[in-house]
């Protein structure tokens, strides 16, 4: 029971760092209709920026700066690469993000050069003892925050001029356009929101290993968590992101007794078999809305 | 009323699209400078190899049987309009079922030593073609991104299964020779008396490219080709009209499928040593690149894309020559790896916003121009 | 539109044109200065980075992990360490009437065999020999190409295989005797009673744990093996195991990074037994880690040879080519690995045969290789029987903050009894 309930937290913790990459997909998605494959990059850049800033700053002002920058980044990257593709197909403008990923990554490997690089957080492999379940501190400080930066945007989204734009924009671009809604910020202040996130969940990534020129990766584990919530619902990825997360924790504490024949490390690719069982069942994710598609 | 006989093949020099028949307008090669341009192509891509090194070659051949993957991709996503980037695991199941096939017995790995090219060739299409065929009904329940997440799925999921089952892959980190190209007892990735082996890879490689190119032609404009055309465009209206979803939908995964499985076996023939950590994202991403950047609903822009993307990294590496910073060595500020990878990153982003027809649709432009040069507008 | 005659025309000159662009064929067997023959590889003409510009150069090859791969932490200063060595010995007086190049041929594996025989394709019609091929499933990708072209390769990998193949000058113990060694080490200082290998699959983890259940079994261990592959995320599978088998010693045959998620998390989650990991799983910079209180309470390394600071000949010959460089056993490994072929070398060109079956000739006629120290004596035999001639003695060493390269040794030279026991007859890994 102990080892199922430490599996668990373990999986929230990091289902908690999918949570926040997944919620970036959805927002752009809802302001574009596009899946960025740019996240990975936004995700390592994060990371990277804040293993250089430890050096001078303390951990905790170097994340919230490393969060900004890879914002201003995003926005960056959306004024250039993004804004003159408004109206093309939706499948072109995701393989342009990905040539942005392609871009900003070689950059940061640079950066990142042949050795891992630590993030310099301050709760390292400390475990805590919780009621006779060892929890790394790590893991919790990642729900906590996550929690935090979810009921940020929840209020956000219900309570500020902006958020309610960008509802209004994802529902309806010509109508909100015609009540003086600016689309082009909406989408400026959805890939603003996207970097942020990716970078915080990118320095959560960097905590108890490093990061190095492989670390990339895990940020695709954030697409079956958002297929599995649907694409353009917020809390759907929240939701998929954590089940992702504990999914790839149970099956990686259990499968090799109860099924060694999946092979090594099949908790890996579990997520995607989850996705694919959700989909059958639920084409567009659990939470997701039904495409009406007019001829 | 019905033309004279004498008027109905006729053509009017200098009119080029003047058709007089219906067999004309649809014929592969309809007017007289595509007929001299293809000759004249052909007629060079044979004198090729007694004109280039043998690195060029075994470059060129690579690129050829890319070329040959991206045809099948174009077809899919192209073509039909169903994303896909999963062609990655059908290039693999390609490859192994073609490696198992003709593998020598006595090796680490699973092998039956059947080394004559059709038959695995051939095998290495159908296994792929019915692991497509298997995919398609994902593809009717689901569009577009949805879609493409799914076929993405597929390569995280075959990668898993080719690492794990390492009495085929040889595991991770580890490979396995490739198939065996050989053909009445000419081994074409030997040295033989007249030929070097590259050269006579390069030429098998050229008769592939061109038998798999006119087929893929042929099925673009009949009918299978228009079906395509209309599920792209708006399948549910496609459907309206009588155009069956479901089975074009597995035709086009299915004939893809069997490109990229034939496109599998034969891309590791040249270097001959394959792992299965190669069958990654990053690789359907290249082709994913190879269609955009060619030109989409084009063979010929499938073809230029594979032959860019494919000879763009030794086209960097003579970087280093003419600009001093640069080094060729691992270190160093800026390297020569680093500058190719983020070349082919900003080609897909600059040729995707600049011009969306890549390639083909550039020399579209510049065929034009000078149809009515001095008169060009 | 040109008539077809003028096209013909057109073509046929263009064609003689570029006919001109095809390259030579590979070199013609030759005869170079002072009667030696020559065939591919070697030059009359002068090194690009000559000391002395009036002798020929013999072109050895690098394939080495530069960039991206698990090694390349370590295989960096290898090739840095083979760069100073090759510089030195040209200084020295060079090879006969030669000059030896390593800088012009270097090519990055990435650790991915399929690269690694990529760019091997690339380099091959060059070079006499490689003087580095780096990694056991790598180099085990080009070994039946090496055989067929006669190309003699002095590999960065220690896997038992290569004391049965003529074209590979290998140096030090295998990882297969450096289980055994470790196990008989382990069970001299701290009686455990179970083993579990935690390995990369192929030549390096598998001969690895070869090694190891030799040795477990020759002690009346359990033992068990886990494999893993390379990848900081894809160590949940052998964390979860140790944590769950808690072994009370662990042969560790990874790379650096994994190496630190595997013993980091694996202590985060209260595992408490022993580690002791090959040589190229060790990287200085793992003390800098979260892991690294893991490291230094729990982790021993052995090694093929005597650390970075030691005080051989070889070792202070070394250190002064270098100069100032941060410590790091990669240069130690890269130092010790090219003696065998200066030698072979050496007596090629007194045999008056540089070509490719000379060198190999020449390999296959040495009896012992001066290491200036480095390695015990008798090592460096490639004439004799693999069970003959295989060295046998490892050292160990232990994670220490206060050293240069960040191990200080515990035990000098040594033969566990498995080890010295052990008949080669085939190699640990088929």
């Amino acid at each position: 029971m102990d080892e199922f309930l430490a599996s668990l937290v373990r999986g929230l913790g990091t289902g908690s760092v999918y949570a926040l990459l997944a919620v970036g997909f959805v927002i752009i998605y809802k302001a574009m209709r596009v899946i960025s494959f740019a996240q990975p990059a936004l995700m390592v850049t994060g990371a990277v920026l804040v293993s250089y800033l430890v050096a001078d700053l303390s951990f905790w002002i170097a994340v919230p700066v490393a969060v900004l920058a890879v914002a201003a980044l995003a926005m960056v990257v959306e004024r250039l690469a993004l804004r003159p593709m408004i109206g093309k197909p939706v499948f072109v403008i995701s393989i342009i993000t990905l040539g942005v990923d392609i871009v900003i990554r070689v950059v940061v490997n640079g950066f990142i050069g042949r050795d891992v690089r630590q993030v310099g957080d301050p709760w390292g492999l400390a475990t805590l003892d919780l009621g006779g379940v060892a929890v790394q501190e790590r893991y919790l400080a990642m729900l906590v925050v996550t929690g935090v930066v979810m009921l940020a945007l929840f209020a956000f989204f219900r309570y500020s001029r902006t958020g309610l734009a960008m509802r209004a924009a994802s529902f309806d671009q010509e109508t909100a356009m015609s009540q003086g809604i600016s689309v082009g910020s909406v989408f400026a202040v959805s890939w603003v929101i996207a970097g942020g996130l990716s970078a915080l969940a990118g320095v959560f990534v960097g905590t108890g290993g490093g990061v190095d020129q492989q670390t990339w990766i895990i940020a695709l584990k954030a697409l079956p968590a958002v297929i599995l919530g649907g694409l353009d619902s917020v809390g759907g990825a929240v939701v998929g992101g954590l089940v992702v997360g504990v999914v790839e924790s149970l099956v990686g504490t259990y499968q090799a007794d109860y099924a060694p024949w999946l092979g090594q490390n099949f908790a890996v690719v579990s997520p995607y078999v989850v996705m694919l069982l959700v989909l059958l069942v639920r084409p567009y994710g659990l939470f997701g809305t039904r495409e009406v598609e007019r001829v | 009323m019905a033309l004279p006989a004498s008027a109905r093949q006729r053509r009017l020099s200098g009119r080029p699209d003047f058709y007089t028949s219906y067999t004309q307008d649809m014929a592969l090669f309809n007017t007289a400078p595509k007929r001299r341009a293809v000759g004249v192509l052909a007629v060079g891509a044979l004198l090729l190899p007694f004109l280039l090194t043998d690195d060029l070659l075994q470059l060129l051949a690579t690129a050829f049987v890319a070329a040959i993957g991206a045809i099948g991709l174009n077809l899919v996503t192209g073509y039909a309009g169903q994303v896909s980037l999963g062609h990655a695991f059908f290039i693999a199941i390609g490859a192994y079922t073609a490696a198992a096939l003709s593998g020598d017995p006595d090796d680490r790995t699973i092998g039956f030593g059947i080394t004559f090219l059709p038959i695995w060739l051939l095998a290495a299409g159908l296994a792929a073609a019915a692991a497509g065929l298997l995919v398609a009904p994902l593809a009717v329940r689901l569009r577009g991104l949805y879609l493409a997440v799914v076929t993405l799925s597929l390569v995280f999921l075959g990668e898993h299964l080719f690492k794990e089952w390492s009495e085929l892959t040889g595991g991770p980190g580890v490979g396995r020779p490739a198939a065996v190209p050989q053909m009445f007892g000419v081994r074409f990735d030997e040295d033989g008396e007249i030929f070097t082996g590259p050269q006579k890879l390069y030429l098998l490689m050229l008769v592939l490219l061109g038998i798999f190119a006119v087929l893929a032609r042929n099925l673009a404009r009949s009918g299978v080709g228009r079906a395509f055309a209309a599920v792209r465009d708006r399948d549910v209206a496609a459907a309206v009209i009588g155009v069956s979803l479901p089975r074009y939908k597995a035709l086009a995964f299915a004939i893809s499928s069997f490109y990229a499985g034939c496109a599998g076996a034969l891309l590791y023939t040249v270097t001959g040593f394959f792992d299965p950590g190669s069958f990654n994202l990053l690789l359907s991403v290249q082709f994913i690149a190879m269609v955009l950047i060619g030109g989409v609903a084009t063979i010929s822009g499938s073809i230029l894309g594979a032959l860019f993307i494919t000879l763009l990294p030794r086209l960097t590496r003579e970087l280093p020559d003419l600009v001093p910073f640069v080094s060729a060595q691992s270190s160093g500020t800026i390297t020569v790896f680093q500058i190719e990878t983020t070349l082919y990153g900003l080609l897909i982003i600059v040729f995707l916003i600049v011009e969306p027809r890549g390639l083909y649709g550039i020399w579209v432009r510049v065929r034009n121009y000078w149809k009515s040069w001095p008169f060009s507008y | 539109m040109m008539s077809p005659r003028c096209a013909g025309a057109v073509l046929a000159v263009a064609a003689l044109v570029l006919a001109g662009c095809r390259g030579g064929d590979e070199d013609e067997a030759s005869t170079g200065s002072g009667g030696v023959k020559t065939d591919v590889g070697v030059t009359s003409e002068p090194c690009p980075e000559a000391v002395d510009q009036s002798k020929g150069c013999i072109y050895l090859g690098t394939i080495s992990d530069l960039t991206e791969g698990p090694f390349a932490g370590l295989a960096v200063p290898i090739t840095a360490a083979q760069k100073a060595f090759w510089k030195k010995v040209n200084a020295d007086g060079g090879i006969g009437d030669y000059e030896v190049d390593v800088t012009k041929y270097v090519r990055d594996n990435k650790y991915n065999p399929e690269i690694h025989n990529q760019v091997y394709q690339e380099i091959k019609g060059d070079i006499l020999a490689l003087a580095q091929t780096l990694g056991s499933p790598t180099t085990a990708a080009i070994i039946k190409d090496l055989v067929r072209n006669t190309i003699v390769a002095a590999p960065a990998s220690w896997t038992s295989g290569w004391a049965f193949e003529d074209v590979i000058v290998e140096s030090g113990a295998n990882y297969c005797i450096e289980s055994m060694n470790a196990i008989d080490y382990a069970v001299e200082e701290f009686r455990p009673k179970s083993v579990m290998a935690v390995h990369y699959p192929g030549d390096y983890g598998d001969d690895a744990a070869a090694g190891a259940k030799i040795g477990a079994e020759a002690n009346g261990l359990q033992f068990r093996a886990v494999e893993t592959q390379s990848g900081q995320q894809n160590q949940g599978g052998a964390i979860d195991t140790i944590v769950s088998a808690k072994p009370d010693l662990v042969i560790l045959t990874t790379g650096p990074a994994d190496a630190a998620v595997i013993v980091g998390q694996a202590a985060a989650r209260g595992f408490k037994g022993r580690y002791i990991g090959t040589s190229p799983t060790w990287n200085p910079a793992l003390l800098k880690s979260p892991a690294a209180a893991a490291f230094k309470a729990q982790y021993l390394l052995t090694g093929p040879w005597a650390t970075f600071t030691s005080d051989t000949p070889g070792h202070q010959a070394m250190r002064a080519a270098l100069g100032n460089v941060t410590g790091n056993d990669g240069y130690t490994s890269g130092w010790a690995w090219s003696y065998p072929l200066k030698a072979a070398l050496q007596k090629a060109v007194d045999n008056k045969d540089l070509t490719r079956k000379g060198l190999l000739n020449a390999v296959k006629s040495l009896t012992s290789v001066d290491y200036q120290g480095m390695l015990p004596s008798g090592a460096g035999n490639y004439s004799g029987s693999a069970k003959d001639t295989v060295v046998r003695q490892n050292v160990i060493s232990k994670p220490d903050e206060a050293s240069p390269t960040g191990v200080s040794m515990l035990k000098d030279f040594f033969v566990g009894k498995t080890a010295q026991g052990y008949a080669f007859e085939k190699p640990c890994f088929l």
